[in-house]
């Protein structure tokens, strides 16, 4: 039997006539850390939702941890931590109050829960601040009391649901450092996000969720070198705009850049650059900037969805929800 | 990145036992709403000083009714303060309801859910914090309702009638409030809490005693359990000939309402938890 | 380069009365259908002072022979005065807390920034509320008479019943509207409410005041609920004349003007602060 620790098969949620979810596979290794990557709207919440007991699957079926998450979620909450997207805090209790709720809510005994608690907070460098109501922390800490939250059990499996929308780069990048360290400990992540970036730096592999279904998965180097051709992008005169251009449509399909710049995704490769060069020498094209792209995950995305996920990344606002149960609206608003 | 690691690690604690975890978490649940009513006092004024109002203005512009012949009391206070009591622990029942609604709108209650604690104490938690505060709230109305000059009937045991009621009717009030914010989820489940506790109240023996209504409004009481629970509520302030004195027929009859009524919303509450994933 | 004179452009027209008045018109317009496409807001205003009534007319029905009562047929038509005040008290919250909403959320600077008469916004607002209070009146009036609520004075008892309810409108609805201007959140104005049920239940519109005792007689006396009540009350318990009409009309009219005075200078106030 496979003893993957997060197993779905051809998981279905429906809400009403909104089909949220429509049957995906997983099979996550232990120790892996796991992107899931999508869009708002796209599934990534209620798939997790379900891999965490909190919503009945319409159709298929899930063993998280070992267990089955409908029959014996009672075991899977056991041994999954879960830091959920707008890390819902009472903003009233303090750091240390809430992470006392949260053990014994695990059972974990009197004794054992103190010095767990202080070494989470001491981990997440929230010690300071440990005894200050959560409505006082920043956005920042608010996700790394979330973390140490969902620890406190010392689960083999963590879900991170988006554990950096929001945040500004410095606490970004100090979550991400967090989420390394544990996977080395041998914790099994599986992480939504909806930022490319996070994605190619955290994750061993990735899935595409895009309208309640997987569209691509494997590890980021492989999809990248699936879309294929480099794109190689120059800069010219404006009068010599077309002249340059039909030498580059002989290597490839034209994919212009911004600001007027000329691009054409190389069907021979990178090695075609020098060639390239000198055709254009030759067609009396003067190049001012020139520059070779390697296909992102970007690329793979819009490869896969037929649209970009672009801008996700740029303004993460504050309100920015992420993606909605539709028939229950409003399930999880920003505390 | 490690991706060859075992995936065996146990969690700390594999098989710890439940049922002492239960208690261990309702107990926590009861500190998280004790913490939330000391740090946000503002939330917790208006279910204090509501059943106060309530017993001043009607004791006083209801004040021409001990006068009717056959009235229970010929103190107006001793009348009203039970009812304001009343008021004040059911609303504080249903805003275990609306606080439940805040706590599902913003996502702490997945928290909770994500858990393996028993649902059990996802409920018995917050409704002992309900009753610790209902408490406290009987002592005001209680201490408010002595210096306006209510007098009991029957001593000690005129509180303790009055403060069972209240714990009960908290209780149902709770269970009520919980299982409907489980199935609305959000603000409209308030709503509807508070319409119907409303309706509940009024259309007992809330304002006046039996003998005292007429028409419709007789028949509604008559059958309506809540007017058992006002009689055990005021037994002990009624006059000593009355025939509603402190007595045990004029207790049991609201005792069952409470026992059964409760039973009945809190199951109701811990079966729409239950279904909260669906 | 040519000269050029400065020309107003023509569609609009210059400040007049009669422009402030359409003006006017178009925003009680707004208002008012406001109010009837949210009945979630208008129909507790109406539903509850119904129950309350029949609850009462129920509870009480016994206590109208006691000393102090006036004479009547019913509980009913003792309280349908009180009645008509409650829900217009209670409706004219919603108006003001229209008002507020509007400053919360931009439309009022939008009317400011338009070259709209000023104090078109403020009666705009009120003529809207004052309908209600109007219709409200109609409704309790209609509903309730069947039911033993007679009113003495007639069918021009009523008209000068529905008139006192609209001015009770104007009149709450102004005081309503200076803590909307004051503070401009909706939530302040919702957070009056208590206040007005404070006043309410420390008035005499559930019970006669000769039946009340003590310091809670003294302060339904000079609670301005009563005496805005008891002007309703004459004309449905002692028939239409002059005294009891006056009554009606007057002390509302009254309070309605001293309000506007003071909601007019809230307006003024907040419009120098911008």
């Amino acid at each position: 039997m496979n003893n993957s620790p997060i197993i779905a098969e051809n998981l279905v949620r429906h809400f009403g006539d909104v089909h949220a979810v429509k049957g995906i596979n997983l099979d996550i290794k232990a120790g892996e850390v796991f992107g899931f990557l999508g869009p708002n709207g796209a599934g990534k919440s209620t798939a997790v939702r379900m891999l965490t007991t909190l919503l009945r699957p319409t159709s298929g079926s899930a063993r998280v941890a070992g267990f089955d998450v409908v029959t014996e979620a009672d075991q899977v909450r056991r041994n999954i931590g879960v830091a959920l997207q707008d890390a819902a805090i009472d903003p009233l209790m303090t750091g240390a109050e809430l992470l006392a709720l949260q053990g014994v809510l695990y059972g974990i005994p009197g004794s054992a829960l103190k010095q767990r608690s202080n070494e989470l907070l001491e981990r997440v460098g929230l010690t300071a601040a440990a005894s200050r109501r959560v409505s006082t922390y920043s956005g920042g800490m608010r996700r790394r009391l979330d973390l140490a939250l969902s620890l406190i059990h010392q689960p083999s499996v963590l879900f991170l649901d988006e554990p950096t929308t929001g945040l500004d780069p410095m606490s970004r990048l100090t979550l991400w450092e967090e989420v390394r360290r544990l996977n080395r400990e041998g914790t099994t992540v599986m992480l939504t996000t909806q930022y490319l970036e996070e994605a190619d730096q955290l994750a061993d592999r990735i899935a595409i969720i895009d309208h309640g279904k997987i569209v691509r998965e494997g590890k980021p180097a492989d999809l990248k070198a699936g879309v294929g051709a480099p794109t190689l992008i120059i800069n010219t005169n404006t009068d010599q705009v077309e002249k340059a251009n039909a030498v580059l449509s002989t290597f490839g399909d034209l994919r212009p850049g911004a600001e007027g710049a000329l691009g054409v995704g190389l069907r021979g490769g990178a090695a075609q650059v020098t060639e390239v060069v000198r055709k254009l020498d030759e067609a009396g094209v003067r190049v001012q900037h020139l520059e070779i792209n390697e296909p992102s995950l970007d690329d793979v995305f819009a490869e896969a969805t037929g649209h970009r996920l672009e801008g996700a990344d740029n303004a993460p606002s504050a309100g920015d929800n992420g993606e909605e149960e539709p028939s229950k609206k409003k399930r999880r608003g920003r505390k | 990145m490690n991706t060859n690691a075992t995936p065996t690690r146990a969690p700390m604690l594999t098989a710890f036992d439940l049922r002492s975890t239960t208690g261990r978490s309702s107990w926590q649940l009861v500190k998280r709403g004790l913490i939330n009513t000391r740090r946000l006092p503002s939330a917790f004024f208006p279910a204090l000083a509501m059943p106060i109002f309530n017993m001043i203005s009607f004791s006083g512009t209801f004040f021409a009714l001990t006068k009717l012949p056959g009235f229970p009391t010929d103190r107006s206070v001793n009348w009203f303060m039970p009812l304001g009591l009343a008021m004040g622990s059911a609303f504080s029942g249903v805003g275990l309801g609306f606080s439940l609604i805040r706590d599902l709108e913003n996502g702490f209650f997945d928290r909770l859910r994500m858990s393996p604690t028993s649902r059990i104490s996802l409920i018995i938690g917050p409704v002992l914090a309900t009753w610790i505060r209902v408490t406290l709230i009987a002592v005001m109305v209680f201490v408010a309702g002595t210096l306006l000059g209510a007098r009991p009937t029957a001593g000690v045991m005129s509180y303790i009638c009055s403060w069972v009621a209240a714990i009960g009717i908290s209780t149902i009030g709770a269970g009520w409030g919980l299982a409907l914010a489980f199935r609305f989820q959000d603000m409209r489940g308030a709503a509807v809490m508070q319409l119907s506790i409303f309706l509940a109240m009024f259309l007992s023996t809330a304002q006046v005693p039996l003998n005292v209504m007429t028409g419709w409004l007789h028949t509604a009481a008559r059958i309506n359990p809540v007017t058992n629970i006002f009689r055990l509520a005021r037994a002990g302030w009624v006059n000593a000939d009355d025939p509603g004195h402190l007595s045990w027929q004029n207790a049991y009859g609201g005792l069952i309402a409470i026992f059964v009524l409760s039973a009945l919303t809190l199951v109701f509450a811990l079966r729409s938890l239950q279904k909260i994933d669906n | 380069m040519t000269d050029v004179v400065a020309t107003p452009p023509t569609l609009i027209a210059e400040h007049s009365i009669a422009a402030a008045f359409r003006q006017t018109i178009a925003l009680a317009k707004r208002s008012t259908l406001e109010l009837f496409r949210q009945p979630a807001l208008v129909v507790p205003s109406i539903i509850f002072p119904l129950f309350f009534a029949f609850l009462g007319n129920s509870s009480f029905g016994r206590t109208t022979s006691l000393p102090g009562f006036p004479k009547v047929n019913s509980y009913l038509q003792f309280q349908l005065a009180g009645t008509i005040t409650q829900g217009v008290l209670f409706g004219s919250v919603t108006g003001a807390a229209a008002l507020a909403t509007d400053i919360e959320n931009g439309f009022f600077y939008r009317l400011l920034a338009a070259p709209t008469a000023r104090t078109s916004i403020l009666f705009g607002r009120l003529a809207g509320s004052t309908l209600f209070g109007a219709l409200e009146t109609a409704v309790f009036v209609l509903v309730l008479l069947p039911f033993g609520a007679d009113v003495s004075a007639g069918l021009p008892g009523i008209i000068a019943m529905i008139l006192s309810g609209a001015l009770i409108a104007l009149a709450v609805g102004a005081l309503m509207s200076s803590v909307a201007l004051k503070t401009g959140s909706a939530e302040a104005v919702q957070g009056t409410f208590p206040l007005l049920f404070i006043l309410l239940f420390f008035s005499s519109a559930f019970f006669p005041r000769e039946t009340m005792s003590g310091a809670y007689k003294t302060i339904a006396g000079i609670n301005p609920i009563s005496h805005l009540v008891e002007g309703l009350r004459a004309l449905s318990l002692e028939g239409f004349s002059i005294s009891a009409t006056a009554r009606a009309i007057l002390v509302p009219l009254a309070i309605a003007v001293a309000a506007l005075l003071v909601a007019n200078r809230q307006l003024q106030m907040r419009l120098r602060a911008n």
